[in-house]
């Protein structure tokens, strides 16, 4: 279930289909007032290539997700930064870019048929010939048994069975880019690798660019191609997901050491103290430190610098460029 | 080894669904230690839950036998019962819909101490109180906050003391810490650990992560489809599952260790 294999970072020769720059968004509480939801996103989306987004709830994945597709609360804007989209890809929501999410909820409305929901979204140049369109379309998601699936209401199949329905819905404009939130998450651990799997395999055969959101390192560590950590709204480190063997940044660090293993040492785990702020309480300096051991004055009211050397990434004051192979 | 704290011989829970009756669960039997953590993992739909309402006798519908301390929790006299549900408590996944959201964590938990006659006036309520909240890892400072101001891990800590000051020496927790953060994971399931060993609780443990039990858990059992498929040591079993569905499940895991060895 390994993804493909890839020379990764910034060597990486796929095509970038989308770049995002500086990507920041802004919840307006009230007139006047501006805060940072997300900020100075970097990420390039390549064909072929997953981006694992991780972090703990609140950290701000899917508002990150939502803002490239447009997808945004009505009180958040996206206001820094830009997305540069390859030359020759139709940007529009649906086309150059779909998504998956966790909850099929949000997608599949459960008053019509699968069926007649595909059909809704096809574009324009599938709909003469829609039935043989939707057809292929669950043929490519593992089903077998189409017809019946098409004349199905999303209650009538298994948590397992409306992510697949949910991924060809996503496939029908043909995306280059497909945003999967926290896709696997609600679903039993057998049918996690099953989806996974089935990831994989569209990936490659569509030449998709993926951005994988999940809080599940293990996950990550078998799907994506790099890695991209965010905490209180900014990527604290990113590189190729290898970094995951000897993270530099604190917080991620402390991710791991908190993780429950398999193999190995199977006693106490080292939790990181306190939460993850709320919104409206993110500290100044750097989002970590009141959680973090290494914490020194200068982080308390510094945001600490990015650092970067040979695809790896880290946002710092004591963990910095140089400190990794 | 000591006698069993709890043995459930052949337990059986059905449901009516329209004119049949399902099991949900067929027939289970195992033991658990005093003072030992005993983990029931198995996928969704495998019995679990309801496994762990037969337990403490939140499940009509049980047949076979749930011994507690030498007592069948399932013939229990009215009498027996209450004391048994003072001795044994439910731990669930979201605390917050069983704390009573208008009420201070301070005055829930003085309402709970009251209702069972553990402290007879207010300034020994408030006392317990805070010896409750020290002993669950908060800040006596949080008595005075309304549940929704707690994080999730707050809230699962509020609700063990909750357990706790009751005299609980047996507690079944349904996926505790499934909606917690890992980073926060570690810490409530660290705070488990620590009841465990230091003030004796029995713990069992139902969930999905095996990885989660494999850290918490002395013995396993594995739930499929109503029925135990394997039962050992938690650590013998996921080191070495034998039953074809066992290996199933930790093969389906996603792994970060063996999953980062295998990329260059
Ligand atoms: N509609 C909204 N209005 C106000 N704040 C919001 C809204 N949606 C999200 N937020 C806040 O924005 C921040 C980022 O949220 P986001 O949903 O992106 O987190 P996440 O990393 O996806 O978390 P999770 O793992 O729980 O899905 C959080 O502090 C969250 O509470
Ligand atoms: S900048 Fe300071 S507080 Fe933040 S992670 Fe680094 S050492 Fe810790
Ligand atoms: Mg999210």
């Amino acid at each position: 279930m390994t993804a493909t294999d890839s020379s990764t970072g910034v060597k990486d020769a796929a095509e970038i289909v989308l770049a995002v720059s500086g990507l920041g968004v802004g919840y307006y509480p009230r007139v006047g007032e501006r805060w940072d939801v997300v900020a100075e996103v970097n990420l390039n989306l390549r064909a072929g290539r997953t981006v694992a987004l991780v972090g703990e709830s609140g950290c701000g994945k899917s508002i990150t997700a939502a803002a490239l597709g447009g997808l945004l609360p009505r009180n958040m804007q996206r206001d820094r930064g830009e997305l540069r989209w390859a030359a020759g890809v139709d940007a529009r929501p649906g086309r150059g870019l779909a998504y998956v999410f966790q909850d099929p909820g949000e997608c599949l409305n459960p008053v019509f048929t699968i069926g007649n929901q595909i059909r809704e979204v096809l574009p324009p140049e599938d709909v003469p010939d829609a039935s043989a369109r939707l057809t292929s379309l669950l043929r490519t998601v593992g089903f077998t048994e189409s017809e019946r699936v098409l004349a199905s209401y999303p209650h009538q199949l298994s948590g397992g069975m409306q992510q697949r329905a949910m991924l060809a819905m996503a496939l029908a404009g043909r995306p280059r880019v497909l945003v999967a939130d926290e896709p696997t998450t609600a679903l039993d651990v057998t049918v996690q690798a099953k989806i996974l799997q089935l990831l994989g395999q569209l990936q490659r055969q569509e030449n998709l660019a993926i951005l994988l959101i999940t809080h599940n390192l293990g996950v990550v560590a078998e799907m994506a191609d790099e890695v991209h950590v965010m905490y209180a709204g900014r990527i604290v480190e990113s590189g190729p997901v290898a970094l995951l063997r000897n993270p530099q940044h604190p917080y991620v660090q402390g991710l791991l050491r908190a993780l429950p293993r398999l193999h190995g040492e199977a006693g106490r785990l080292v939790g990181i103290p306190g939460t993850v702020p709320p919104l409206g309480r993110r500290p100044a300096g750097c989002g970590f430190h009141p959680r973090c051991a290494l914490g020194r004055e200068i982080c308390r009211t510094q945001e600490p610098p990015w650092r970067e050397n040979q695809g790896h990434g880290v946002a710092c004051w004591t963990r910095g460029a140089g400190s990794w192979a | 080894m000591s006698t069993p704290l709890l043995t459930v011989d052949n337990l059986r829970v059905t449901y009516r669904v329209g004119r049949r009756r399902v099991a949900a669960v067929k027939g289970v039997s195992f033991s658990v230690a005093r003072g030992q953590c005993l983990g029931i993992v198995g996928e969704s739909g495998s019995g679990k839950s309801s496994l762990a309402r037969a337990i403490l006798a939140l499940e009509p519908a049980a047949t076979g036998q749930v011994i507690f301390a030498g007592e069948d929790v399932l013939k229990m006299s009215r009498a027996a019962r209450q004391v048994f549900r003072r001795r044994a408590q439910m731990v669930f996944q979201d605390p917050l819909g069983s704390l009573n959201p208008r009420l201070k964590i301070g005055a829930a938990l003085a309402e709970v101490l009251r209702v069972h006659g553990l402290a007879r006036n207010r300034r020994e309520a408030a006392a317990q109180t805070a010896a409750w909240l020290a002993t669950v890892g908060l800040d006596a400072e949080y008595a005075t906050r309304f549940p929704h101001e707690l994080s999730g891990g707050q809230r699962q800590r509020v609700n063990l003391a909750r357990a706790l000051c009751v005299g609980a020496e047996f507690l079944v927790a349904d996926e505790p810490v499934s909606a917690l953060d890992v980073s926060v994971q570690a810490q409530i399931l660290n705070l488990l650990k620590t009841l465990q060993t230091e003030r004796g609780i029995t713990w069992v443990l139902i969930g999905h992560d095996l990885a989660v039990m494999r850290h918490m858990a002395d013995e396993l059992v594995v739930m499929q489809a109503g029925e135990v498929v394997e039962h050992g040591r938690a650590v013998d079993i996921l080191a070495s599952p034998q039953h074809p569905y066992t290996r199933e499940l930790v093969a389906a895991v996603p792994d970060v260790d063996r999953a980062l060895q295998c990329r260059a």
